[in-house]
């Protein structure tokens, strides 16, 4: 009976130090609950709640970083569409980036630029993610 | 020292266990066993739903939900489908310019034949659905296609579907290269996509008969019996695929393409969970 106890035991420790210590999951719990901008403590070492997309974005809003930045969320759309896991959204926001841009307003244009290619990265991590998973989804 | 010991039994018993249930559920070639499948999916809902006959599931929700049903019965008194049965019968009994028609592209004169379809095409190397064997008469006998979704083709596929009523669905998977489509539309039905991460069986399966928002997702059992459907939704006939599409986009995900090889696949792998159940198209929707 002790055993049975203790092997439980040991098998909910198990999962609860995996999950605490997921680095993935410590970020996302960070993020959902502040946001971006936010620093949080990770096995000893200081992050912040950004998405890459989001420091790639944290530069002087000018022309050509909003160009940049739109052409690489434009090819990173791209990417996504091959692997067939767009999402609806993404093309939106690329139109109003690129809207945004012709305008001229670049700091408007780099955030919805980000946004998008964050929402393709997704995509093709949720391709990835199909793979393999979701076989756990099959009832036995 | 037992702490370890009872630390490395448990991830070794999580492992194995995560690995066994892969293995059972057949996710590749080699394990995929389709009646396996079939029974196992007819498993889960009859534990689920035990005071529901398995024959009732080609009713979809309204199988499972009595208040539901009584609508529904009410709209099957006057069937919104039943002009497009007789739409369906016209086009389908029209000779093409060449004099042909489409009774002389399907066995039986394609009338009593919906349960066979989709179908495995050796010589096409493909799934062949119903709608696509409507299109490829249409091209082979010097005539246009059809849209995919509504119209013309939910019509004539409606017609057939009508024609086959109470015929049971006997989807063969004959060989290697058809097993791979159905594993490949296992896969679809199960993967998570578009920005609400959600898959085919998480309203389906798991969320069958689970309220979202205000509706109340069918099971997958039977779901394929009864199209082409007439949504109060569309307000006109549409076909599987059509629905298909919807779906995805519900999830906000970007549409795979109608007709396109991973739509046939899953329609080949609803269809053949279905196997056994009869032909109760066309039906009425929400």
């Amino acid at each position: 009976m002790k055993k049975t106890i203790s092997l439980v035991a040991a098998l909910m420790m198990v999962s609860g130090v995996v999950a605490a210590h997921s680095f993935n999951e410590a970020f996302n719990e960070q993020r959902a609950m502040y946001g971006k901008g936010h620093s949080f403590m990770w096995n000893g070492q200081t992050y912040i709640t950004d998405h890459p997309e989001e420091v790639a974005a944290a530069v002087e809003a000018n022309a050509a970083n909003a160009a940049k930045l739109l052409a690489s969320a434009k090819a990173k759309y791209a990417e996504v569409l091959a692997v067939d896991f767009g999402w609806t959204l993404t093309a939106k926001l690329l139109k109003s980036a690129n809207k945004a841009l012709e305008a001229g307003d670049f700091r408007k244009s780099m955030n919805i630029s980000a946004q998008a290619e964050y929402h393709s990265r997704m995509g093709i991590a949720q391709y990835h993610q199909s793979q393999t998973e979701w076989i756990m989804a099959v009832p036995e | 020292m037992k702490i370890i010991k009872s630390l490395l039994a448990g991830a070794s018993i999580a492992l194995v266990a995560s690995i066994t249930q892969a293995a059972n559920s057949g996710n590749t070639l080699a394990s995929v066993d389709p009646e396996a499948d079939r029974l196992a999916l007819q498993s889960y809902f009859q534990k689920r739903f035990p005071q529901v006959a398995l024959s009732d599931y080609v009713n979809g929700i309204y199988a499972l939900d009595a208040p539901s049903r009584e609508q529904w019965q009410d709209i099957e008194e006057f069937p919104p489908y039943e002009f497009d049965i007789e739409e369906g019968e016209a086009l389908f009994n029209k000779t093409f310019a060449n004099g042909k028609s489409y009774a002389d592209c399907f066995a039986n004169g394609g009338i009593g034949i919906r349960q066979n379809f989709p179908r495995w095409d050796a010589s096409q190397g493909k799934v062949v659905t119903l709608e696509l064997a409507i299109n490829q008469c249409r091209e082979a006998n010097g005539e246009e296609a059809l849209g995919w979704k509504k119209g013309k083709i939910a019509q004539i596929s409606a017609y057939m579907a009508y024609t086959s009523r109470d015929n049971v669905f006997d989807v063969q998977i004959p060989n290697d290269k058809a097993k791979a489509a159905y594993l490949d539309g296992k896969q679809s039905f199960y993967a998570r996509r578009g920005q609400l991460n959600m898959s085919c069986a998480n309203c389906h399966v798991a969320g069958a008969y689970i309220k979202i928002r205000a509706d109340l997702p069918g099971p997958t059992l039977g779901h394929v019996t009864h199209f082409p459907v007439f949504r109060s939704k569309w307000g006109n006939l549409g076909t599987l695929q059509r629905r298909y599409g919807g779906c995805q986009k519900n999830v906000r995900g970007v549409p795979q393409k109608t007709q396109g090889e991973k739509f046939r696949n899953l329609e080949f792998f609803q269809t053949y969970m279905s196997n056994g159940l009869v032909v109760n198209g066309p039906g009425a929707r929400k």
